[in-house]
C-alpha cells in the first residue's frame, strides 16, 4: 500500500549560528503540526511534546567502489524504526552537528531504498552567522560546504553587524552559491513556511529554486574554494548526447561537483527535463509542460570545488543541437 | 512432521484455519511463548499484544500500552512462558503470560531495537545504541563495546557461549563466558543490516546495505559474498540442521546449501510461487525442513524444500509481512503486517 512520503527538513550550520534556537521555535509554535527531530546533542532542546531522537553521526562509506557514495547509517535505522510508529509524523527534521559534511544527509535520500519510499529529502537549511560567517570560512571546509548544499540560508544575527559587512556576506555566500534564497533574521526568527515543505528536491518544483543569473559575484580565480557555476542555451538539447556527457561528468568529477541541477528543453519534447544531483548521485525526470510560444531554454547550475568552467561549457554545448 | 503434508491436496485447496485480529498499529516482531501457548506481537503505539495460540480460544481485551512509543523487539522469555520486549522509550521489558511487565532496563534516550536470546541457557541479548548488553539466567547484566557504530543486530551462538553482533565495517564475536577474552572482529567493508548465527554454529550470515549477504566461516575465518538481491536482505534463518541458509528479497524461496563443501561456485536453491512480490520474511521451521515466507504484497506461504512446492497460507492484502514466527512444535505460525493485523495460522491437520 503506498503510504504518503514524509518530508524531511535537514538543519545545517557552524557550530552557534542559530541551529538550535531554529528548531525550538519550530517546534515550540503553534502550527497543529507533529514533527519527530533528529539531533546530536540531546538535551539542548527545551521541548518535549515532539518526539526527540537522539542519533550519532554515523556516516558510512557503501561497499560499492565509489568513494563519495557516503550515507547516514544512523538516519536509515531511525527513519526505518520511526516508520515502527503508529501515529505518523508531518515532517522530520534532521539536526547536524556544527562540523558535518551535508553530503552524507542527502545522499541518503537518493540511495537507501527503504528511506526513499517512506520518506522525501525536502530541503537543506542552513543557518549562517552574519558576525563569523567569513571567519568560518577560513577555518576549514565546513561552514562552506553547509553554504554550498543549502537550498535555503538563514542569515542569522543580521543585528550584529553593519550593512556594508552583511552585503559583504551575501556576496560571499553569492558566489558559493547561486541558487540558495537567502533570508535575513536575527535570532533565527522565520516564517515556518519559508523554511518546510519547500520540495526542494522535487523534481516537479525544480523551477521555483532558479539559480540567481543576475548576481555577480567576484570572478576572481576561485581555485580550491566552492563556487557556483550556471550554463544557458536556447538550442534544444540532444538527450542522448546529455546523458552520455552528464554520467561520464559526475562519474569523473562527483567528488568535486557538491551539487548540480537543470532544467532542459529536449528537441522535439512536449515537457521538460529536470535533473538533479547530489556528488555522483542523480534524479532525473519529465517536469511541466512548455506552454505554447513559450521561449524553450536550457539551464544548468553545477556548484563544487575546481569547477572547469570552459571545459564544462564545451562540454554543455557539444550537447546542443 | 507428518502433520505438514505439502502434497496432500486439501492444502492446495483450501486455506487453513486462523485467526486474524486488526490491531491497527504496525507490528515490529512476534513470537510464542516456550510453553506454545501464548503468542505475542509487538505494535507501533506501544501495546504487546497477547493472543492464546489455540485459534478457538476466547481472544481477551486489547492491552494498555507498554512502551511510551513503539515496541521495536520481542522474543520470547528464555526463563518463562512470557516475553522480553524493547522500545524506542529504551525500555527493555519482561512480559508475563498474563501481560503484567516489570522492567529489566531502562536506558533513556537509546532505542532497545534487536533482542536475542539463546535457547537453553537462558540468557538473552539486546542492542542499546553502540553496546550490546546481555542478561544471564540469574539476571547479571553485562556490556559489551562499544561498536564502532550502533549495533545493527544481534544473535547467540549455538552453545550459548559466544553473542556476535553486526555493525559497520563487518561484524564482532565476543565471549560472554566467566573468563574474558578479547574480541574478534570479522570485517568486511560496508555496513552489516542483520544477522544470524547458524544452528550448528559453523558460519555465521550477514545482510549489508549493499544488498548483498555475507556468511564467515568461523573456525577458519573464511568469508564468501552471495551477490544479486534487489533488496536489502533483512531477513535470514538457517534450517534446524543447519543445511540451508533461507533469505528474505526474492520472489520466491531461496536457500544456500551450507550441507557438505558450502556454497561456493553453487547457485541457491530456489523453489515456491512466483508473482506474490517480494519475500520480506523468512522463518525456518524450528525442526522439519519446512520454511514460512511472508511477501511485500502480503501473502502468506508455506514451503517445503524437499518437494520444492509450496502452499499458500495467507492471500496477498497489500499491506507488506513484517513479522514472522513459528510456536516451539512447529504446527503453528503467527504473522504481522505494516497495517496491524496480526494472524496465527492453525497448520495442524
Amino acid at each position: 500500500m503506498a503510504q504518503p512520503q514524509v518530508p524531511v527538513t535537514v538543519l545545517t550550520g557552524y557550530l552557534g549560528a542559530g541551529k538550535t534556537t531554529l528548531l525550538n521555535r519550530i517546534l515550540s509554535e503553534q502550527h497543529g503540526k507533529k514533527y519527530a527531530v533528529i539531533v546530536n546533542e540531546f538535551g539542548e532542546l527545551g521541548v518535549d511534546n515532539d518526539l526527540v531522537v537522539n542519533a550519532d553521526e554515523e556516516v558510512f562509506e557503501m561497499n560499492n567502489g565509489c568513494i563519495c557514495c557516503t550515507v547516514r547509517g544512523d538516519l536509515i535505522r531511525i527513519i526505518e524504526g520511526l516508520m515502527k510508529r503508529k501515529d505518523k509524523f508531518d515532517g522530520i527534521l534532521v539536526e547536524t552537528t556544527g562540523l558535518a559534511d551535508p553530503g552524507p544527509v542527502a545522499q541518503t535520500f537518493f540511495t537507501d531504498d527503504d528511506v526513499k519510499a517512506r520518506t522525501r529529502l525536502d530541503a537543506i537549511v542552513t543557518v549562517v552567522d552574519a558576525k563569523h560567517f567569513l571567519g568560518q570560512l577560513e577555518q576549514g571546509d565546513e561552514a562552506e560546504e553547509q553554504v554550498a548544499f543549502a537550498d535555503v540560508i538563514l542569515l542569522n544575527k543580521t543585528d550584529l553587524v553593519s550593512e556594508d559587512e552583511l552585503k559583504k556576506v551575501e556576496d560571499k555566500i553569492h558566489s558559493i552559491n547561486r541558487y540558495a534564497r537567502i533570508h535575513r533574521t536575527q535570532k533565527s526568527r522565520i516564517e515556518l513556511d519559508a523554511i518546510l515543505d519547500k520540495g526542494a528536491f522535487d523534481l516537479k518544483r525544480i523551477l521555483e529554486f532558479e539559480p540567481d543569473f543576475l548576481h555577480h559575484g567576484h570572478d576572481h580565480d576561485h581555485g580550491d574554494e566552492v563556487a557556483s557555476l550556471s550554463f544557458s542555451s536556447e538550442r534544444p538539447v540532444d538527450p542522448d548526447k546529455f546523458q552520455k556527457w552528464m554520467g561520464a561528468l559526475l562519474q569523473l568529477k562527483g567528488q568535486d561537483i557538491l551539487r548540480s541541477k537543470g532544467i532542459l528543453a529536449i528537441d522535439g519534447a512536449p515537457k521538460r527535463y529536470v535533473y538533479q544531483g547530489v556528488h555522483m548521485m542523480m534524479d532525473a525526470d519529465w517536469g511541466t509542460p512548455w506552454k505554447d510560444g513559450e521561449k524553450r531554454s536550457s539551464k544548468l547550475v553545477f556548484i563544487g570545488r575546481n569547477l572547469d568552467g570552459e571545459n564544462l561549457k564545451r562540454g554543455f554545448e557539444d550537447c546542443l543541437k | 512432521m507428518s502433520k505438514l503434508d505439502l502434497g496432500n491436496p486439501e492444502w492446495r485447496s483450501q486455506l487453513p484455519p486462523s485467526r486474524k485480529v486488526a490491531a491497527d498499529a504496525p507490528v515490529a516482531a512476534c513470537a510464542f511463548g516456550r510453553d506454545g501457548k501464548t503468542v505475542a506481537f509487538a505494535l507501533g503505539d506501544g501495546r504487546v499484544r497477547l493472543l492464546p495460540a489455540d485459534v478457538k480460544a476466547t481472544e481477551g481485551a486489547a492491552p494498555e500500552p507498554v512502551h511510551n512509543g513503539a515496541v521495536l523487539s520481542l522474543i520470547a522469555d528464555p526463563n518463562g512462558d512470557g516475553f522480553l520486549s524493547g522500545g524506542d522509550d529504551g525500555r527493555l521489558l519482561r512480559i508475563a503470560p498474563d501481560g503484567s511487565t516489570t522492567e529489566v532496563a531502562n536506558q533513556k534516550g537509546k532505542w532497545i531495537d534487536k533482542l536475542a536470546a539463546h535457547r537453553s541457557n537462558g540468557s538473552f541479548a539486546a542492542s542499546v545504541g553502540k553496546m550490546a548488553l546481555v542478561v544471564d539466567k540469574a539476571g547479571g547484566c553485562r556490556e559489551f563495546g562499544p561498536h564502532q557504530s550502533t549495533v545493527a543486530a544481534i544473535d547467540f551462538s549455538k552453545d550459548g557461549s559466544r553473542i556476535a553482533t553486526a555493525h559497520y565495517g563487518g561484524i564482532t564475536v565476543w565471549s560472554i563466558g566467566q573468563v574474558t577474552l578479547p574480541p574478534r572482529k570479522f570485517a568486511w567493508a560496508g555496513s552489516h543490516v542483520a544477522l544470524k548465527w547458524s544452528t550448528d554454529g559453523k558460519f555465521i550470515a550477514t545482510g549489508t546495505q549493499e544488498n548483498d549477504i555475507h556468511v564467515w566461516r568461523i573456525a577458519q575465518a573464511s568469508d564468501m559474498r552471495m551477490q544479486g538481491y534487489p533488496a536489502k536482505v533483512k531477513s535470514l534463518s538457517w534450517s534446524a540442521d543447519a543445511r540451508w541458509l533461507y533469505t528474505s528479497s526474492q520472489p520466491v524461496f531461496t536457500a544456500w546449501p551450507f550441507a557438505g563443501k558450502g556454497p561456493e561456485g553453487k547457485p541457491p536453491l530456489q523453489f515456491g510461487d512466483e508473482g506474490a512480490g517480494l519475500i520480506t520474511v523468512v522463518a525456518a521451521h524450528p525442526a522439519a525442513e519446512f520454511v514460512a515466507g511472508g511477501y511485500d504484497s502480503g501473502e502468506l506461504q508455506l514451503g517445503d524444500i524437499k518437494s520444492r512446492r509450496s502452499v499458500v497460507l495467507k492471500l496477498s492484502d497489500g499491506s507488506a509481512v513484517s513479522a514472522l514466527a513459528w510456536s516451539p512444535d512447529g504446527l503453528q505460525l503467527a504473522a504481522g503486517n505494516d497495517n496491524g493485523d496480526l494472524l496465527v495460522v492453525d497448520l495442524r491437520r
